[in-house]
């Protein structure tokens, strides 16, 4: 790693002066990164969701509406409107639910753990690294703030070839930095070479047990051995901590602070939502997108999904929204909604949702969500992000934004799924940029039209299915 | 030569099998299964029965890749319908070599050899080729069976020789009689050898050593160039399994000649093919496309495709189709001219295609009535998905196998198993993080150093010193078989044992050698995950003695095999049906079945989410989280009193007039306090309150504002297994708050009497009418705080019925759900899906509703439930993935 990872390191500021502290591995510092090692840029995707989506009649309005915060980097995206989820319904199962599942997937869900097929990001994943990522790389990094959690589809957005989910979601800054910056401390600090070379023998026998059982020699079937696959890539990661990456380097500082949001459990009490404000909220997302956009940056991960607030979520939010320097709403939901529990939480907005009225709460949310998901791909945009061929993170990845409905009312198979908001960045300039594009298809030919563009012959759907190629995205 | 049929009988515990009423087979499967004389076809690669002429003997196994025989040198031989007899000088061999059979063996690692023959002579001195897997000249052989003197032998090449031979097994002295004799050997994955003669097991020998030097150039050849046996051949059968006791009497039974499988066999398979396009494709196409306008409730046109009878019989139009007769067929005139389904997209090409090929073949249903539910979100593939333990599992395994109680600290380091669809033990949702990896690891070493690995080591061995040769081999086979809840391979023999090499070499001793291939036992898939064989012919299996083992002991207890049962795997008792429901009722009079059935009602009522209920505090100033936890309590305690104690059946939990409540919970429940602890209160004298939807922990899930759709959907998707669409177009969902003259009854009545939304909502809002007297914390009130009167009579529209039951109160409503087949029907569904931890599909709704019958007619209890649900297929039996 070159010392340019430091400075920016040192330059990442958590919202309220919070400097995330990084107790970093030398190795990590000191070992050439691993795109740096190669003059081409790695192969990147990741799969970014905000919850609730944003009503088809206000994309219409372009950066002058609940887009604003995305104009700064119109240049670096591709907007698209219009894009139909249609399929995506399942019968008898939440809207809100069936369109997360298919975010990414273009799929109906198949569990309530699992999507009908991959996720764009592990398909190009497969395709780029069917042996697996360089030693010591997470292999897919999936994390997000989010609450309510009545099923994994809502806030998982990174899914397998076989549609399980690709990784545990990190939604505490600490567990997301333990996940991708952590030290394993196999044995104690003061461990010998000889207790350190049987722990290496310990670990060998499992692997080699772990091995076995995904070889062609193995007993067991296709799905049950790509869990073993799984756990097997899990371990030579720790393997690569546990033996390679030791040495804690002299200027480590110290570990992000605690979470101040609910999590697990308490964050979704019983589906009613909870109360927070948008100092707390929006400190916590801004810490966990610093993280991951620095695990970008160092070249710690190359694939995985990012949510800001789950699909359906349920918070009852307060405080004084601002942006550009001004005023733009108060939130106060339970008080605007003169409602407690669920029918106190902002989600009712989007239930409310009516083109013909002035929407403005909704807009400040919707307005907002965007505010935040800018603010990750600003952290990607930036000078510290300039990559070797002189362009940013953003541009030389595919970086897809989406979210589960185009309206919100979740009343209207067609209305709701029909016209998704999307976006992506140029992925290394396989797609047009600059512009907001009525796209008017379907989200498997889109998703199949990118995977095509970046290189991967697995498609999405149905076999069989007559793809349909949108040029129109292609650059 | 006298073909005398052999006079053995069938055993007795054969017999007494027969009559136990617990025997639940899928009746899909029942032909291969059947403990009445019976010829497996599972596993079944290849099949000779020698009838026909001629030069060729046919292979009788149905596929595509068949391995017919030809007869080489006819010398001396005599050809009659299902027999050749040879004189010791013919050569029956393959056509080409056996590749596929070899490579399906070496992968299963497990083979049988089946023969009826009769031997010329009962005595020969020299070894006399019989049967084998040899190379062209029969010189060398994969596998061979001869006879030397009054003996038969098997000669089993494996990568293990010792002092230059491979292992052999030998029948008793004298087993050679001049009679028709039923020989099967077989061999499972673990070693064990066994010869069978005529149904009764002959020898049995652990033989070392894998098949991986099988060559694949090898014929299966009868007699051979040199030394070939004389007798006569009746039938020659390899399976790549190893079959079962039963199955091998099954076999005896039924006798040399496949003939009278003959005519049987097509017609039943077709009818299964039938069924099964019935069940993958058909039924779903039926209630995704049809039942809009067409099930029972709707019956447009006077037509309800959701019953067999009342399907086949039609309409208004007339019969609805023509079995075998597609073009006659009215349904196929409708859908292939798009006029149905009206207004809706028309089906696709290939659904056409698979409702017209079902027509054809017949039209067979599976079901008498098409529940909805179970043909809904139905994929095309299913997935068997191997079980990695639950964080409950781990810490119950680690304390039974080494005696060290982890809880504490694998709750702190272990990440939680998230919950997916219904349950925290979804299969396919139990993935594997870092944190799992460093967890596992960290946990092993904290065991270790709590044990007493001396006396844990003493339990399988006199050794205390360390040694490297064969007794510390033996030692880890030891270990490891008690770990991982079966024996060991010799591969992983040699694995853990280099561990023991390296602590020698490092100076260490006999303690720390084990400790570390502890440690290592600890973290390998075979503790942390329960391995079983999942690879074969793609038909179902036979679980092994120690798969079912661990199926038992973590279905029944959560938790792993105890020694008892251990040795009855052992013994090979876990093959006999009797046998395994001994275990099965001893196993459900353990503490350990109370334990596991707790987190069986935990985890489907996700009582847990009372752990995080944070009302609004204003509205609801009494609650705190001492009074969610006393919810949590008296539910667990209710179901332990109603369901353990008292052994009611298990639709009694919906009535039941008992509960349990702290001094806290009774006064919110408004109950006479009568203790200062958790207390059982009688209800029979307080109507309103008496089950589990009466509860606290159930009527929360309405939330604040006591919502009749959460609580109404809950009764139908969780008690009555039933199912709505999504709310229609451009309807409101918001729900006008109450107000004075405005109850929740009022707005839900309401919406039932909107068009839009009444269709699917009287399905379910009324369920909930009963409980409008309990608001959003389960209190109980006569007026609400508009001081509106409360109403607690409805009517409940049962799935698939069309009039609606009323009932005057909320005990009556019990009452009805209680005594309800479909009531009784979810709960053994919800534990069948808890039992296997997977989503239950159309493949297993026969065999899940005989599971429920036959628990029924016992009484419906838990424990008779639970003993259905593992003498079931679902856990006897295996589903395999095809070897390609």
């Amino acid at each position: 790693m070159n010392k340019r990872c430091i400075n920016r390191r040192t330059l990442l500021k958590g919202i309220g002066g919070v400097a995330i502290g990084l107790p970093l591995l030398e190795e990590m510092l000191t070992s050439p990164v691993h795109a740096a090692k190669a003059p081409e840029i790695p192969m990147r995707a990741f799969n970014v969701f905000f919850g609730l989506g944003i009503p088809a009649p206000l994309q219409t309005e372009g950066f002058d509406g609940v887009l604003e915060p995305l104009k700064p980097l119109s240049d670096k995206l591709l907007i698209m409107r219009n894009v139909d989820q249609v399929r995506c319904d399942e019968a008898g199962s939440n809207a809100h639910y069936d369109g997360a599942a298919g975010a990414f997937t273009a799929e109906p869900p198949d569990g309530e753990a699992r999507s009908g097929g991959p996720s764009i990001d592990q398909v190009i994943r497969q395709t780029h690294y069917p042996s697996g990522l360089p030693a010591g790389m997470v292999p897919t990094l999936v994390a997000g703030t989010f609450f309510r959690r009545s099923r994994v589809g809502r806030y998982v957005h990174s899914y397998n070839m076989d549609g399980t989910v690709a990784a545990t979601i990190q939604e505490k800054p600490r567990q997301l930095f333990d996940r991708v910056f952590g030290r394993v401390a196999l044995t104690g600090e003061d461990s010998t070479a000889r207790d350190r070379r049987i722990k290496r023998s310990v670990l060998d026998s499992v692997v080699e047990e772990y091995r076995f059982y995904k070889s062609t020699r193995s007993p067991l079937g296709s799905a049950s051995k790509s869990r073993v696959a799984d756990h097997l890539d899990r371990i030579r990661e720790f393997e690569q901590r546990a033996f390679a990456m030791q040495r804690k380097s002299e200027d480590a500082p110290k570990l992000p602070p605690r979470s101040e949001v609910p999590h697990g459990g308490p964050a979704d009490p019983g589906g009613e939502g909870i109360d927070i404000t948008l100092d707390e909220l929006s400190s916590e997302w801004r810490l966990l997108a610093d993280l991951y956009a620095l695990a970008i940056q160092m070249d710690r991960v190359r694939f995985g999904a990012l949510t800001f607030l789950a699909a359906g979520e349920r918070i009852r939010l307060t405080g004084d929204y601002e942006y550009d320097g001004k005023k733009v709403f108060e939130f106060n939901d339970s008080a605007q909604h003169d409602a407690t529990g669920s029918k106190g939480c902002s989600h009712e907005w989007w239930h409310q949702f009516n083109p013909k009225k002035r929407n403005e709460a909704l807009r400040a949310h919707a307005h907002m969500k965007m505010r935040e998901v800018a603010y990750f791909l600003h952290l990607l945009s930036g000078k510290d992000a300039i990559e070797a061929n002189g362009r940013t993170i953003l541009e030389n990845s595919l970086i897809s934004i989406s979210t589960e409905s185009g309206d919100g009312r979740h009343n209207d198979v067609k209305r709701e799924l029909s016209g998704v908001f999307h976006a992506i960045s140029s992925g290394g300039g396989r797609f047009k940029t600059g512009q907001i594009m009525d796209v008017g298809a379907e989200g498997l030919d889109v998703y199949n039209t990118m995977l095509a563009a970046m290189g991967t012959k697995h498609r999405l759907g149905p076999a069989g299915r007559e793809m349909q190629k949108i040029d129109s995205i292609r650059a | 030569m006298s073909t005398t049929y052999p006079s053995n009988r069938p055993p007795l515990a054969y017999l007494l099998f027969a009559l136990i009423p617990v025997l639940v087979t899928n009746p899909l499967i029942a032909a291969s299964t059947s403990p009445s004389a019976a010829r497996v076809a599972s596993g079944l690669q290849v099949q000779y029965d020698f009838r026909g002429s001629g030069g060729k003997v046919e292979d009788r196994v149905r596929s595509n890749q068949r391995l017919h025989l030809q007869i080489i040198k006819p010398n001396s031989l005599t050809r009659r319908e299902g027999s050749i007899e040879t004189a010791g000088k013919s050569l029956i061999r393959s056509a080409k070599p056996a590749t596929r059979l070899v490579e399906i063996i070496r992968y299963a690692e497990e083979v049988s050899v089946e023969l009826w023959l009769q031997p010329e002579k009962t005595s020969r001195q020299d070894a006399m080729n019989v049967f084998s897997l040899s190379d062209k000249n029969g010189n060398t052989h994969n596998l061979r069976v001869f006879q030397e003197e009054d003996r038969f032998l098997v000669e089993l090449m494996t990568d293990n020789k010792s002092k230059g031979r491979y292992p052999k097994i030998s029948t008793t002295p004298g087993s050679v009689t001049n009679n028709l004799i039923h020989f099967v050997f077989t061999h499972d994955r673990t070693g064990r050898a066994r010869i069978y003669l005529n149904g009764e097991l002959n020898v049995e020998k652990h033989v070392v050593g894998s098949f991986n030097q099988w060559s694949k150039n090898r014929f299966v050849m009868l007699g051979g160039t040199k030394r070939a046996w004389s007798g006569s051949y009746h039938l020659a059968a390899i399976y790549s399994r190893d079959l079962l006791p039963r199955e091998v009497r099954s076999h005896f039974e039924f006798g040399p000649s496949l003939e009278k499988m003959a005519g049987e066999q097509p017609r039943d398979a077709l009818l299964l093919k039938n069924q099964t396009m019935f069940d993958r494709h058909v039924a779903p196409l039926l209630v995704k496309r049809c039942f809009e306008c067409h099930d029972t409730n709707t019956k447009k046109g006077g037509l309800d495709l959701s019953r067999k009878d009342a399907a086949a019989a039609g309409g208004e139009s007339g019969p609805t189709w023509v079995a075998g007769k597609v073009d006659e067929s009215l349904l196929w005139q409708y859908i292939e001219s798009d006029e149905m389904p009206v207004d809706r997209e028309p089906l696709t090409k290939t659904e056409k295609s698979r409702l017209r090929d079902w027509i054809e073949a017949g039209a067979a249903w599976s079901v008498d009535v098409i529940d909805p539910l179970v043909y809904e979100g139905v994929g095309e593939d299913t997935d068997f998905w191997i079980r990695r333990l639950t964080v409950d599992e781990y810490i119950n395994t680690v304390r039974s196998a080494v005696g060290v109680d982890i809880e504490e600290e694998a709750r702190r380091l272990l990440p939680p198993d998230v919950r997916a669809d219904g349950f925290n033990n979804t299969a396919y949702n139990l993935t594997v993080d870092m944190q799992h990896v460093e967890s596992f690891s960290r946990l092993a070493e904290m065991i270790v150093q709590r044990m007493d690995v001396m006396e844990f080591a003493g339990q399988f061995t006199e050794h205390t010193s360390l040694s490297t040769d064969d007794t510390m081999r033996d030692d880890v086979a030891k270990v490891g078989k008690w770990l991982f809840r079966g024996p060991l391979t010799n591969r992983e023999i040699t694995n853990y044992s280099g561990i023991a090499t390296l602590i020698a070499s490092a100076g260490g001793d006999f303690e720390e050698a084990i400790s570390t291939i502890v440690e290592a036992m600890l973290q390998s898939p075979r503790f942390l995950y329960r391995v079983e064989n999942q690879s074969g012919d793609g038909t179902v299996w036979p679980a092994g003695a120690y798969e079912l083992a661990s199926r038992l002991s973590y279905t029944l207890w959560g938790g792993p095999p105890d020694r008892e049962l251990m040795r009855a795997a052992d013994s090979g008792a876990l093959f006999e049906r009797i046998e395994v429901a001994a275990q099965v009722s001893r196993m459900l009079d353990d503490p350990r079945a109370l334990g596991r059935s707790k987190q069986f009602i935990f985890q489907w009522l996700d009582l847990g989410r009372l752990n995080n209920m944070r009302p609004n505090a204003e509205r609801f100033p009494t609650w705190n989280a001492e009074l969610a936890e006393d919810m949590q309590q008296e539910t667990l305690a209710f179901f332990e009193h109603v369901v353990w104690h008292e052994q009611r059946p298990l639709a009694e939990l919906i009535n039941a007039q008992v509960t349990f409540a702290t001094p806290r919970l009774a006064k919110h429940y408004g109950l006479e306090v009568r203790d200062d602890k958790l207390a059982q209160y009688d209800l029979s004298e307080i109507p309103r309150r008496g089950g589990l939807l009466t509860q606290g922990s159930i009527l929360t899930i309405g939330g604040d504002e006591a919502s009749m759709v959460s609580r109404g959907l809950f009764v139908l998707h969780e008690l009555l297994r039933g199912s709505v669409k999504d709310p229609p177009p451009n309807v409101d969902t918001n729900a006008p708050p109450t107000k004075e003259g405005l109850t929740q009854r009022g707005i839900s009545e309401s919406r039932i009497a909107n068009t839009n939304c009444g269709g699917c909502h009287k399905k379910f809002e009324p369920l909930a009418f009963g409980l409008e007297k309990f608001d959003g914390i389960g209190a109980f009130h006569e007026n609400d705080e508009h001081g509106n009167k409360l109403r607690d009579d409805g009517a409940i529209l049962f799935p698939g019925t069309t009039e609606p039951i009323p009932y005057k109160n909320s005990a009556e409503l019990m009452d009805l759900l209680a005594k309800s087949e479909r009531v009784g029907e979810s709960f053994t569904w919800k534990l069948t899906q808890f039992a296997l931890g997977r989503q239950l599909g159309p493949q297993d709704a026969p065999t899940v509703r005989q599971i429920h019958n036959t628990a029924r007619k016992q009484g419906g209890t838990y424990k008779q439930l639970m003993t259905a649900i593992v003498m079931s297929d679902l856990i006897q039996m295996t589903p395999t993935e095809k070897v390609e």
